[in-house]
């Protein structure tokens, strides 16, 4: 008991002598301790709950955009971890061991395809739901027309349209985003003001991201970028697998979205082949019907007859 | 007579034996049969979303999610309200789009930060808190200087169009005036945007060297005192080395090692310069 009460006791002393010593840095002097015992355990922070980590990594064959788009999500969200390139040979299902190694629960996956298409998986990585989306119209944070800017590792508020709160895909999804995107509360690497805002919008079937910064409370706005669309694919009850439980009815994959262009484009020809054979076919024989005996009263002047004649 | 038959499971595999015993059994009918793909089946599982739903979601108070769901604020009581057209219309329409979404992080902004002062957190950066910020004060330098431009350029037309306008119909004492304080007419322009001295026309320089002083290249003498001593057309290169040596990389292993660091190097002296 002696012994316990000496932990407690000498314990609380070095938390009485904490704040002293802050009174001492005021002087732009840090004395140390005398003796420092090894044994003491750091004072333990214990605001940061909320356990979040999130790995950021993409596939080989990126584009520099795309590479740009990811280095900007990394610099957005303080509780990101980086990973090198993967190879797309191995299984997806391999993803959810990396992010067991590194400790992370959510993850986001870019794949390159044909070093043209982008894909992004978000996941929640035991066991939870993932989602893969087409990204399209990329717009980076170092864009010049981008003229916000917020503090590196603030928290954002996320914003999302109405339409989040209607359909059952678009509700897991927003759940999906707000775990993922938002920086969770005393996160060490966080910084304490709200700054900036993230925008989920529906439309026209897709995802638009947009990331603001808060210029003035009463709420004027710049933009600071990235933005991207987010066309989604699929949602799967498990982490990078596991049956599916929703597929989008309007998604058109790329391959077949250029197929269909080239086919437009090859389908001019033919087109206007068919289009001159439906107008002779539509064309009548007479543009107007003729009445002979219109000319009946038509008198020939004799000049022009002795031409004729 | 054309028969469409959904392909169906029995039908998967086209052999003969399996057309032939279909025929038999009624199943195929005659005439010709061309194979339609099914419509494509998708997925919605609703209830399989809401049981993930439950599980993924943990509870936590509004302070840790600070997720908000609202429509776009409504506009400036100034401008002009058209209809929205929801959907495809306003994907297309960039400035609607863009107004749109800017609107509701506003409406957003608007809740939130009331309900952060309530809950007794500071959301104003004071002047005096120099952290990292995400971009760098040298690309935040370049924005402003493209930004400055713009709105140069957008005050240079709008002077010439008012100079332009005067010459016109204004007095000439009035023109004088203003011509003195911008320089003349059409030199105004370059003036204005460049301190550099006079610089010949290149058009002009190219149109001498071919045809200045009678097209001096193709009638010039070949063979005097001047283009005999003339070693402009030497290479040393290829006539003080031994033959074949012209093409070869002395610095083929060596050399270029030193010249330009390695991507790590690069990375560290980047960082270091930061």
């Amino acid at each position: 008991m002696v012994d316990e009460n000496m932990g407690k006791r000498s314990r609380k002393v070095f938390e009485q002598k904490q704040p002293s010593s802050g009174k001492k840095d005021d002087d732009n002097e840090v004395i140390l301790e005398p003796v420092i015992s090894s044994d003491e355990p750091p004072l333990k922070q214990t605001k940061w709950t909320n356990k979040q980590r999130v790995l950021v990594f993409s596939s080989r064959g990126i584009s520099h955009r795309a590479r740009h788009l990811m280095i900007d999500l990394r610099t957005m969200m303080p509780h990101s971890k980086a990973e090198s390139k993967m190879d797309r040979k191995d299984k997806l299902f391999v993803i959810n061991e990396i992010c067991e190694m590194k400790n992370c629960n959510k993850c986001i996956y870019f794949e390159a395809k044909k070093k043209m298409d982008l894909y992004m998986w978000v996941s929640n990585c035991p066991r939870g739901p993932s989602a893969k989306f087409l990204i399209e119209n990329v717009h980076t944070m170092s864009e010049l027309k981008m003229t916000g800017n917020c503090l590196k590792g603030s928290r954002p508020l996320l914003s999302f349209d109405q339409a989040f709160d209607e359909e059952p895909h678009l509700k897991l999804m927003k759940e999906l985003f707000t775990q993922t995107f938002g920086t969770p509360n005393h996160h060490p690497k966080s910084q304490p003001f709200f700054d900036h805002v993230f925008t989920f919008s529906v439309s026209d079937n897709r995802i638009w991201f947009r990331n603001y910064q808060i210029l003035e409370e009463d709420g004027s706005l710049a933009e600071i970028g990235p933005r991207f669309v987010l066309n989604p694919i699929r949602m799967f009850e498990g982490s990078f697998g596991g049956p599916t439980l929703y597929t989008n009815p309007h998604y058109v994959s790329p391959n077949i979205h250029r197929r269909m262009l080239r086919r437009q484009v090859a389908q001019k020809y033919i087109h206007r082949v068919h289009a001159k054979k439906s107008l002779d076919e539509r064309k009548p024989e007479e543009t107007y019907a003729k009445d002979i005996t219109d000319d009946v009263f038509v008198t020939i002047r004799p000049e022009q007859n002795n031409q004729n004649g | 007579m054309v028969d469409l038959h959904a392909s169906s499971d029995s039908e998967d595999i086209e052999s003969d034996e399996e057309l032939q015993q279909a025929f038999a059994s009624g199943k195929l009918k005659p005439g010709l049969n061309v194979e339609v793909q099914a419509p494509k089946q998708h997925i919605n599982n609703v209830s399989g979303m809401k049981q993930k739903l439950e599980e993924l979601e943990q509870g936590l108070s509004w302070i840790d999610r600070l997720d908000l769901t609202n429509p776009p604020a409504p506009p400036p009581p100034g401008a002009a309200m058209e209809t929205e057209d929801d959907g495809a219309d306003i994907a297309n329409n960039d400035f609607k789009r863009e107004l749109r979404f800017y609107r509701q992080a506003q409406a957003s902004v608007l809740v939130a930060i009331p309900k952060l002062h309530k809950l007794g957190i500071k959301t104003r950066r004071p002047e005096d808190f120099f952290a990292e910020m995400g971009k760098t004060d040298a690309h935040m330098k370049k924005v402003r200087e493209k930004l400055l431009e713009k709105q140069q350029n957008i005050e240079n037309r709008d002077k010439a169009r008012k100079l332009r306008e005067l010459r016109k119909y204004g007095k000439k004492n009035k023109l004088d005036f203003l011509e003195d304080k911008k320089g003349s007419g059409k030199g105004s322009k370059t003036q204005n945007r460049t301190e550099k001295p006079h610089q010949p026309n290149k058009r002009r320089q190219h149109k001498d060297t071919k045809y200045g002083f009678g097209g001096q290249k193709k009638r010039s003498k070949m063979n005097t005192k001047e283009t005999s001593a003339d070693m402009s057309g030497f290479s040393r290169k290829v006539h003080q080395s031994k033959p074949g040596k012209q093409f070869t990389n002395k610095n083929k292993n060596k050399g270029n090692r030193n010249k330009r660091p390695g991507k790590d190097q690069r990375h560290k002296m980047k960082n270091k310069k930061k």
